[in-house]
């Protein structure tokens, strides 16, 4: 009788588990929204944003988490809703933007480092042709200077001050010019390995002299001098239009930022300062006096990006340079129909699945149909409690944790029936049988568990989501089937009526004749 | 014998990945950029590429998927140049804007989730051997290893040959298939381990085919079982859940065939050669 008791302790429980799970899908978070759906369901844009290297920086998790905080600053200010943004094991920082039509503009402003300089423009290079764009090759900047001879020109006078010459041993850049009516070698250009910028560096000494930046308004390159002020010294950044209608970012410094940037002012009146963002030079206006109060930026295309510029300036620096690695949008009605589309096969297959249960299994597949309604119910209470999303992979999950669902049963029922064509009882058969099918039942879910957690451990994004469904399944099926449906099948056990060798869907020898 | 039919499954899988010149690897590993577009009336794959091949693009992938929508696959892109094939297709013949779906992976990204997806594999075959081995014996642990082995190779044979392409998800559902085809493994060996007592009068080869025998129904309902849902994802789910289900319905199949077929056959084997029961 004791016995008794405890099994029909484990139902209550279960009971009372199952209303639980009940309150959060239908009255908590109401039916229809009582799953959260993941981006590739409901629709969205997932960034996936790596660190770069970049000469001195250093990826920490401190200037990780800080380049984190910055994003989201970003994201708020662009005025996108339920923004999410995490970092995974390996340093990624993952950006979810729910809805959005069109993350473009996201995309643009959001990985933007934003690193604002100050320096001085020394010249620009020219060719007979006009301008000298700046090449590329893997991510190593170049002057393509074969076949065209290359001056560099002041930036006021438009006049001539030096040349590129190939060194006809090392064949590198050399920089030529006039210093004091003599002609010297001014230094060379080489690139830093790891960021592939473009340097000028003492022809000796390699000293870096200045670096060769891209003019964002004529697309050229330009050389400039080192860095005078970074944008940390910046209070604040607003688009607008100037006195002649010209597109302009306007910028405010700190009392620190004011005080520096009337030095360097002083110090070069006369010369233009070039205004670098992001190692384009965006305007490069000519110093007349020294200047205490604001700066701007010009030669902006359009007022929107103006708005992203001032947005990135305001909301500051990345401390570290982020590399978009991937960028996946999906649009609602593609999620829609993968979610209706899986929905359907997990209801099929679960007909099927209970009709195969019922017809093999007879009464015990009628119990191991109402643990598998039980396992999807406390599944859908579990998601739906803890908001996890549901993703794609995540609905593969599902559908076949469903099937793994009933192995427990079918495993435990096979034991059940071997002991019942030996003769046994039907009460001694189902005790048997659960003895014997649990340490199989263990063994064969731990060593899932094993893989899942490892799945979990190194996947990315949608992995980790199938990942968790699947774990969350064997855990539950666990449950229900070694300690609910253990306790049901007692119960029915000591009822003589319901406990026949039929109601096992076993035929003993010699009964049928 | 058993091992022959096994063995020429995975051949066959060889010879297609050398015919087909290696696997077909999506975007996710590769990189490059897709978009799924919906054009405003009916076309045909070679007016498209007309298009594409006037703006620069004329190697670019396309297909034809079963919603009479197209994705275009491309090297990595950036936003600009994405507008602008957008554009042009939208000038030439007509689309439905934003894409239905719009996807960028940048070369190298692929190599890290190649990377942590052997770990992945790796720390999960060392986990199972480990517990296999407290649990079991060692011999069952290195053979459940070989059986794993086996329907990894067999599914991604049976990828090679048919030329599926392989992205992510194909990645979590050989993960998937290493735990399944295990479960599978271990409730074979559960039953050797139960029997292997009464080796010293039958012989071992004789428990290890008794036991594979008392487990044969629930190894063939269980997969029947498993099979329902993951059959009908893949007559009626969307694509990608298509690719997920085609991984899992071959290695089930091959999981439950290996368990059977394969690990029990290596267990008797080991036994003749080191003999620690009764032949």
């Amino acid at each position: 009788m004791r016995n008794k008791k405890l099994h029909t302790a484990v139902i209550v429980i279960f009971l009372a588990i199952i209303a639980v799970c009940l309150y959060y899908i239908c009255i908590k978070n109401s039916i229809d929204s009582s799953i959260e759906l993941g981006l590739d369901l409901k629709g969205g844009t997932q960034i996936i944003l790596k660190p770069v290297n970049v000469g001195e920086e250093k990826i920490t998790p401190e200037s990780l988490d800080k380049a984190k905080l910055i994003i989201m600053d970003r994201i708020d200010k662009l005025g996108i809703s339920e923004p999410l943004v995490t970092r995974d094991y390996s340093d990624n920082i993952i950006i979810q933007l729910p809805g959005v039509d069109d993350p473009n503009r996201a995309l643009e402003v959001i990985g933007k480092t934003a690193q604002l300089e100050f320096r001085v423009l020394s010249g620009y290079f020219v060719s007979q042709e006009g301008i000298v764009p700046i090449n590329s090759d893997s991510g190593q900047l170049y002057i393509d200077a074969e076949e065209k001879e290359i001056f560099l020109t002041d930036p006021s006078t438009g006049g001539a001050f030096g040349e590129l010459a190939a060194d006809p041993e090392t064949g590198e850049l050399l920089l030529a010019g006039i210093v004091g009516g003599e002609e010297k070698i001014l230094g060379k250009l080489t690139n830093n390995p790891e960021t592939g910028e473009l340097l000028l560096a003492g022809i000796e000494t390699g000293e870096i002299a200045g670096e060769i930046l891209t003019n964002s308004r004529t697309g050229g390159a330009s050389l400039v001098g080192p860095v005078l002020m970074t944008g940390d010294k910046l209070s604040k950044a607003m688009a607008g239009y100037d006195g002649s209608g010209r597109i302009i970012v306007s910028m405010s410094f700190t009392s620190e930022g004011q005080k520096i940037f009337e030095e360097i002012t002083s110090e070069n009146i006369g010369e233009q300062l070039a205004i670098v963002l992001d190692d384009e030079i965006k305007s490069a206006p000519v110093i007349r006096t020294a200047i205490s109060g604001d700066a701007v930026i010009e030669g902006i295309d359009s007022l929107d990006e103006a708005k992203d510029i001032a947005l990135v300036l305001q909301t500051g620096a990345l401390p570290v340079s982020l590399k978009i690695e991937e960028s996946s949008t999906v649009g609602p009605t593609l999620g829609k129909d993968a979610l209706t589309k899986g929905l359907y096969a997990g209801i099929i297959g679960f007909v099927l699945i209970m009709l195969f249960m019922l017809a093999y299994y007879r009464g015990l597949g009628f119990v191991s149909v109402i643990g598998l309604v039980i396992y999807i119910l406390i599944f859908w209470g579990i998601i739906s409690g803890i908001g996890a999303a549901l993703t794609l992979p995540g609905i593969a999950g599902i559908i076949l944790t469903i099937g793994m669902a009933v192995d427990a049963n079918v495993i435990i029922y096979e034991r059940i029936k071997e002991e019942v064509k030996k003769g046994k009882s039907v009460r001694i058969s189902i005790n048997e049988g659960f003895k014997n099918g649990i340490r199989t039942i263990i063994d064969a879910n731990v060593t899932t568990l094993i893989t899942s957690a490892a799945l979990y451990r190194f996947g990315t994004g949608p992995i980790r989501g199938f990942a968790v469904t699947l774990s969350l399944g064997i855990i539950i099926s666990m449950m229900t089937s070694l300690i609910l449906i253990r306790s049901i099948l007692f119960l029915i056990a000591g009822n003589e009526k319901l406990a026949t060798p039929g109601f096992l869907g076993v035929r003993r020898k010699g009964s049928s004749i | 014998m058993w091992f022959i039919i096994s063995a020429v499954v995975i051949l066959v899988g060889i010879t297609g990945y050398f015919i087909q010149g290696g696997f077909n690897l999506g975007i996710d590993f590769l990189g490059g950029s897709l978009m799924e577009v919906e054009f405003t009336r009916d076309v045909n794959v070679s007016e498209i590429r007309e298009v594409m091949e006037d703006i620069g693009f004329g190697n670019t992938i396309l297909q034809k998927t079963a919603d009479d929508r197209f994705i275009v696959r491309t090297i990595p892109i950036d936003i600009k140049t994405k507008n602008m094939i957008l554009e042009s297709l939208d000038k030439e013949i007509g689309i439905n804007r934003p894409p239905v779906q719009d996807r960028s992976v940048f070369p190298g990204f692929g190599r890290q989730i190649a990377k942590y997806a052997l770990i992945a594999i790796g720390i999960s075959i060392l986990g199972i051997l480990i517990y296999v081995w407290i649990r079991f014996e060692f011999r069952f642990g290195a053979t459940a290893i070989v059986a794993l082995v086996h329907d990894v190779l067999v599914t991604l044979g049976v990828y090679a040959i048919s030329n599926r392409e392989i992205n992510t998800a194909t990645i979590a559902a050989i993960l998937t298939i290493l735990g399944y085809s295990l479960n599978d493994t271990i409730v074979v060996f559960d039953r050797i381990r139960e029997n292997t007592p009464a080796a010293r009068k039958l012989g071992y080869s004789q428990i290890v085919n008794d036991s594979v025998n008392k487990t044969l129904t629930r190894s063939i309902n269980t997969s029947v079982t498993t099979l329902f849902p993951v059959i009908l994802l893949l007559t009626l789910g969307s694509p990608a859940l298509k690719d997920f289900a085609f991984a899992l319905a071959i290695g089930i199949i091959s999981g439950t065939y290996s368990s059977i077929f394969f690990a029990s056959p290596i267990l008797v084997a080991w036994n003749n050669k080191f003999p620690r029961y009764k032949k």
